[in-house]
């Protein structure tokens, strides 16, 4: 009793406050960095409440932290009573931090099932409306991680439902990121049903009615939610699908465009190569194709596409196209991820080979390598990496050292193809 | 400042008291605080005993009562008793000239430096990234720069080997070789390695100085270049693409390029700080994974700068940036930056005080990955081991300077599948944590050696070797301390989940992994498990293997420890000629471990008694202090006696030679006597108060103040009741894994309310019994006593009293689970199916993962609203009116 009668009296209210502003008589220095705040502060009169709460929040966040999660476990049996912390400024916290712990928690003990998820989350849920939307959307996730799509729908369509007082900023993201998920369980589900009427020859006519009405449903939801300036790389991916599936490429390459070209949305090298490959899937013209994969390469210069943008460069007549591509490619061989990658070697000695037929050719090859060729030996052609070329890949030797002289005339490179005499 | 020197073991850096060490200087080192006046008023005052002063200073002031009074000062004496009114009137006479330094700067100047060492305490930006390296060569050696000397100012390139003897935890054998070292003009900050084929460049700095140093496996170390920066630099970053480049940043705000032997370029200058002013000078520069980019960072964000562009117009692509990067918090700052080159061409990892974030530099400002990294200080300095094995994973070290924490972050995908966190942060052993893994220590030699393993962390470094990770870390005081950490393997689980496709996990990594199969697991000599007997040399087989070896890093000869002991340091160590031999009581860490530790302390302890040698100390006489006088003869039985007691370790309990004891009287009992006379004689007793209240209950004067008491009373107790029952269903599951479902089932039926009620009405205390396995102690309590929470209104006259055994006995059956040891393979569900495109982030802007969003640190925000408690007080009337209707647990 006597910790509930020092939580019921009046003076527990006020606590936080004085405490959290001054500390002691004398002011402590301010430190110029903010540091982040002590989970278990202790306060300067603090009821043996509180205090049992904050020495029990300390062993779990010890337990936590070691992983010992079983004791953790044990101790988060007691500390449910913190709860019972009538202030006010601390009850919100609080709630959240017996949500957030309760399902780490859960997560690691061996023996934690579906129902004891339920019941933290539909207690929390309703215990905190602040907190009401992003619980709900974990729950879902969880739902969904153990295979529960339907469950996970519902508590999405429930949460789409919920409106609470006004509508924040963060409450109306949050609205928009659970509508984004249900439309992706409705992708889902509509997958399901594809699969099952493609493997069934007989169709029914309802499976397809149901199957459409998920399309309707989901493409509504995504078709707005895209508009939104963000990162939907998975919705769109779902939303292209659906609409290739129903014939209407346009719109879906329209959606795509929006997504890759406009400029509110951040920057996203990935919105360019779906474009690319959707225009792949559909035979467009090689034109286009290398018109998307110039915006990518301003983009990322060091792209796996890269590689296919020097050879539909290569292919086609131009003949400022080769000096691109030689451009293209000696800038991937910039980074290092691509340093020993034969392909783009052999690529690039097709590529020098014809610029040399031509009378300026050498010219050209030493205008893209003046701003390299200071760092260029270094960077590919000394003997170490001669040796290493020669212990993995022969073939690659042979093609660097071919093209070491062209690339930096001039300088006495160690790197040649002949056995190094040691 | 200087004479802080000499305060060396004054721990407290309160910049507030600097008028302690101000007092301190001028009682220590009088001759430097006053030495020009002393010489000049010197011949006036005589400080002996009047009696010879006639003789030689006929001028002269007698001063001898005033310096006895002085010399008392040494001690705390109470300024009121003691008090000297002629040294009040010199004081008030002399008081502004006698300061050679006049005590105004001297306070403010002193403070100053106090302001900075407290900063410096708590964090250190200058130490930002850690003075500790290894440089592996094969599977089983290595190099291991570290800095060394008393101002850790020594370089040291030393070779050490890793030995797997058979299935004993790994160790470092530093006894191969003598370190080569260089020794410095300045503390090293920072050391900062790349390799390429084998050859290593090495570059160290110092607050002024930077230096480069190459070297190889066969090949000595010798420096290349050395360059003194104006400003003091913050940071180098040796170029993992090309041999001999070297970032250098400094305080300025400038970036270098240095290219050892061929000069310095500047490729950035800024005025400001980035993004905003974070009154700020600290700079960081990383490589990127083009070699003419780079990574140019502040307190404020992150840039990525390409050289070759002219450094005045460059403007640089925000990578990252404090306030625009979602869910940042009030006062977050950057704090590190890594080139994650090893694990990832294209990615960064940036640390801040709240959290880590992955950054994919192909795809700027939107992290790939977040967690909270948990940690209490500030984390400066990082290790990143990349995923050598397929399906592995990445592991992030994070490590903090004042609290020498280091947690411990996993993530795996970044390629093909987005990066996903596995785990969740994971806390190291600190060298702090060792001294109670060790045989416990005589009280004044535990505290010398609990000081120095409680100074703060300079560096941080790692590596693997097959399924082991070894991670090393330096303190300030010069020590390495190293744990080995290993896979654990669950005993006949197949390392792929069965149940694999149908599940899909959302890019939002939600959830931190319950399914990981394999994990790392520190070496624990952990007293709290059930098997603490168990040292990790005798782990049972391969599957549980759990070697914690927190163990100092050996240099050198064992002659060579990096015990410095610095003058300063002088506590009066009382005799300590016992040899250690009380060490070999076998407890959790392995033989070898232990032998080091203790040859550690051994060599603690000379340092520490030849560091005392010097310094005079006040010693007590305790001869004869408790010496019983010769004649007493019973006195010498006595004795006799005791010391055979104290031989065999029991009491010596009264005997004939004791004293005859003296009755106690009979207690009196005040129930028998009831007249109001002996009641109030009885209640006077107990105090005024007792009694005041008690003649006023007499008169009734207080039965309106009674009645409301005992009305509040009962309005607290519904509350609490109500309170209770919702935390109870929290509790619920995790004492219980019955289902919601079944509860409810029982509810309707007639005996299952009751089980609910009893269940509502358990108290925290009851509960707590019973996980203490108290199980005869915790059944009757329904009966006799009151639990805490329940009172007797609420229980219902007629409520049936047998259906409590059965709650009793299926509360008395839990204990037992929840002691079990987890060993049973967790929960696994098969790897997620994404639907995410290579090197897509994995989460969106907005919607940092809820689970790796704060647990701990977040609890200040003060955006909420007062909550709402909608369901507590729906529910409270009616349950309080009609006390048999149980409500569904989760119904509202």
């Amino acid at each position: 009793m006597d910790a509930l009668d020092e939580l019921l009296g009046p003076p527990v209210d006020l606590e936080d406050e004085s405490d959290s502003s001054d500390n002691s008589s004398r002011k402590r220095h301010k430190s110029k960095l903010p540091l982040a705040k002590p989970l278990c502060a202790e306060g300067q009169t603090e009821s043996g409440f509180h205090k049992t709460c904050r020495t029990c929040l300390e062993h779990i966040r010890e337990a936590m932290l070691h992983h010992r999660w079983q004791e953790a476990a044990e101790y988060m049996v007691s500390y449910t009573q913190v709860l019972e912390d009538r202030n006010k400024g601390r009850a919100l916290p609080n709630k959240e931090l017996i949500w957030r712990i309760s399902t780490e928690i859960l997560h690691h003990l061996s023996h934690s099932t579906v129902k004891d998820y339920n019941i933290i989350y539909e207690r929390m849920k309703h215990s905190g409306v602040k907190h009401y939307l992003m619980i709900c959307l974990e729950h879902s996730f969880h739902l969904m991680l153990h295979g529960q799509i339907e469950g996970a729908k519902q508590q999405l369509s429930v949460a789409e439902s919920w409106r609470h007082g006004k509508v924040s900023s963060s409450q109306h993201q949050r609205h928009k990121l659970i509508q984004a998920y249900r439309s992706l369980l409705d992708y889902m589900i509509w997958c399901d049903k594809k699969s099952t009427l493609s493997t069934n020859n007989f169709v029914f006519d309802s499976d397809n009615q149901a199957m459409h009405t998920y399309f309707r449903h989901a493409s509504v939801n995504l078709q707005d939610i895209l508009k939104n300036p963000g990162i939907w790389d998975p919705f769109i991916l779902c939303y292209v699908e659906m609409l290739e599936f129903y014939g209407d490429n346009e719109e879906a390459l329209k959606v795509l465009n929006d997504y890759a070209y406009d400029n509110s949305f951040p920057p996203n090298p990935n919105a360019q190569v779906y474009v690319y490959q959707f225009l792949k899937r559909h035979n467009a013209p090689e034109k286009k194709l290398i018109k998307v994969l110039r915006n990518l390469q301003i983009l990322v210069p060091s792209h796996e596409l890269m590689l296919e943008y020097s050879y539909l460069l290569l292919q086609s007549e131009k003949t400022s196209d080769t000096e691109k591509a030689l451009g293209v490619l000696l800038e991937m061989l910039d980074f290092a991820c691509w340093r020993s990658n034969l392909d783009v070697w052999t690529c690039l000695k097709a590529v020098t080979h014809q610029l040399l037929l031509r009378e300026d050719g050498e010219m050209t090859v030493c205008k893209h390598m003046t701003l390299r060729k200071d760092w260029w030996p270094a960077l590919h052609f000394t003997s170490f990496h001669a040796e290493k070329d020669r212990e993995e890949s022969s073939k690659l030797l042979e093609v660097k050292a071919s093209l070491a002289e062209i690339l930096c005339p001039g300088r006495a490179l160690k790197y040649t193809a002949d056995e190094m005499p040691t | 400042m200087l004479l802080l020197t000499f305060q060396g073991h004054l721990t407290s850096t309160d910049p507030l008291d600097f008028l302690t060490h101000m007092q301190n200087f001028f009682m220590d080192n009088g001759p430097d605080a006053f030495g020009c006046m002393s010489e000049i008023l010197g011949d006036n005052f005589y400080f002996r005993k009047a009696k010879t002063k006639e003789k030689y200073r006929q001028q002269s002031v007698n001063m001898w009562k005033t310096k006895s009074y002085v010399d008392l000062l040494k001690y705390k004496i109470c300024p009121m008793t003691y008090r000297s009114k002629s040294l009040n009137k010199y004081c008030s006479l002399l008081s502004d000239v006698i300061h050679d330094i006049p005590p105004e700067l001297l306070g403010s100047l002193l403070y100053e430096e106090l302001v900075e060492q407290s900063d410096r305490a708590q964090f250190f930006e200058g130490a930002t990234g850690g003075a500790l390296a290894f440089v592996p060569f094969s599977q089983s050696e290595g190099c291991l720069l570290y800095p060394g000397g008393p101002g850790m100012d020594r370089l040291n390139f030393h070779k050490v080997a890793l030995q797997h003897p058979g299935e004993r935890p790994p160790c470092l054998d530093a006894s191969g070789s003598a370190p080569a070292s260089f020794q410095l003009k300045a503390a090293i900050r920072q050391i900062s390695c790349g390799s390429l084929f084998g050859d290593c460049c090495v570059a160290v700095r110092s607050d002024h100085l930077c230096g480069v140093w190459r070297f190889s496996e066969r090949r000595e170390p010798s420096l290349l270049q050395v360059v003194s920066t104006p400003a003091a630099a913050t940071c180098v970053s040796v170029s993992p693409h090309v041999l001999g480049e070297v970032l250098v940043a400094s305080e300025s705000g400038a970036a270098h390029l240095w290219r050892v032997g061929r000069g310095m370029q500047r490729v950035r200058a800024e005025e400001s700080n980035l993004y905003f002013n974070a009154k700020s000078s600290w700079r960081w520069c990383e490589f990127s994974a083009h070699p003419r980019v780079m990574l140019y960072a502040d307190k404020t964000g992150a840039e990525l700068t390409d050289f070759r562009v002219k450094a005045a117009m460059s403007a640089g692509h925000t990578l990252f940036r404090i306030s625009s990067t979602a869910d940042c918090q009030s006062g977050e700052r950057l704090l590190l930056c890594r080139y994650l080159g090893d694990a990832h061409a294209f990615h960064h990892l940036v640390t801040t005080q709240h959290s880590a974030y992955i950054m994919d530099e192909r795809f700027p400002c939107t992290p790939m990955l977040k967690w909270d990294h948990m940690m209490q200080a500030p984390p400066l300095f990082c290790h990143v081991e990349p995923d050598r094995a397929a399906g592995g994973t990445t592991k992030v070290l994070l490590g903090s300077q004042s609290s020498q924490e280091i947690t411990l972050l996993q993530y795996s995908g970044g390629r093909v599948e987005a990066c996903c966190s596995r785990g969740s942060p994971q806390v190291l052993l600190r060298p702090t944590d060792s001294l109670g893994r060790l045989p416990p220590q005589i009280p004044h030699r535990q505290k010398p050696a609990a000081d120095r393993l409680a100074s703060p962390a300079a560096g941080l470094t790692g590596f693997q070797v097959r399924d082991r990770l070894c991670v090393l870390q330096l303190t300030e005081a010069g020590d390495v301390f190293y744990q080995t950490m290993e896979r654990r393997r669950r005993g006949g689980e197949p390392p792929e989940a069965p149940e694999a496709a149908s599940d899909l996990r959302p890019p939002d990594v939600m959830e931190t992994s319950p399914w990981r199969h394999a994990h790392l697991r520190p070496a624990v000599c952990d007293t709290w498990s059930d098997e603490d007997v168990i040292g990790p040399t005798q782990a049972p087989g391969a599957q549980t293997v759990v070697p914690e070896t927190p163990e100092r890093e050996e240099s050198g000869e064992r002659g060579r420890l990096q015990v410095f002991i610095n003058d300063g340091t002088e506590e009066a160590s009382g005799g300590g000629e016992e040899a250690a031999e009380r060490r070999e009581a076998p407890v959790t860490a392995s033989s070898r471990t232990l032998h080091t530790w203790k040859v550690w302390l051994q060599k603690l302890r000379q340092a520490r008694q030849e560091a005392a040698h010097g310094a005079p100390r006040f010693s007590v006489q305790t001869r004869g202090l408790l010496h019983a006088s010769d004649g007493d003869a019973g006195g010498e039985e006595l004795r006799r006696r005791l010391k055979r007691r104290m031989w065999s370790r029991s009491l010596l309990l009264g005997t004939a030679a004791a004293v005859d004891p003296v009755p106690v009287p009979p207690l009196v009992d005040a129930e028998a006597w009831t007249d109001p006379v002996s009641a109030r004689l009885t209640v006077a007793w107990r105090g005024e108060d007792e009694w005041r209240a008690w003649w006023q209950d007499r008169q009734g004067l207080n039965r309106t103040t009674k009645m409301e008491a005992l009305r509040r009373k009962r309005r607290r107790e519904k509350e609490a009741r109500r309170a209770a029952r919702g935390h109870m269903e929290l509790t619920g599951s995790f004492t219980s894994s019955v289902s919601y479902q079944t509860e409810l089932d029982e509810l309707s039926g007639s005996t299952g309310w009751s089980s609910a009620a009893s269940q509502g009405a358990w108290s925290d205390g009851e509960l707590a019994a019973l996980l203490e396995g108290d199980h005869a102690a915790a059944a009757p309590h329904d009966e006799d006593v009151p639990p805490l929470t329940a009172t007797p209104q609420k229980e219902p006259p007629s409520r049936p009293t047998t259906p409590q055994t059965p709650t009793a006995n299926q509360r008395r059956g839990r204990p037992g689970w929840l002691y079990e040891t987890q060993d049973g393979p967790s929960q696994s569900s098969g790897p997620p199916l994404r639907p995410v495109a290579s090197s897509s982030s994995s989460q969106l802007p907005g919607s940092q993962p809820a689970s790796l969003r704060p647990t701990f640190s977040s609890l200040g925000d003060s955006q909420f609203l007062s909550p709402i408690r909608a369901s507590q007080s729906q529910r409270g009337p009616s349950q309080s009116s009609q006390p048999k209707k149980k409500k569904s647990r989760m119904g509202f």
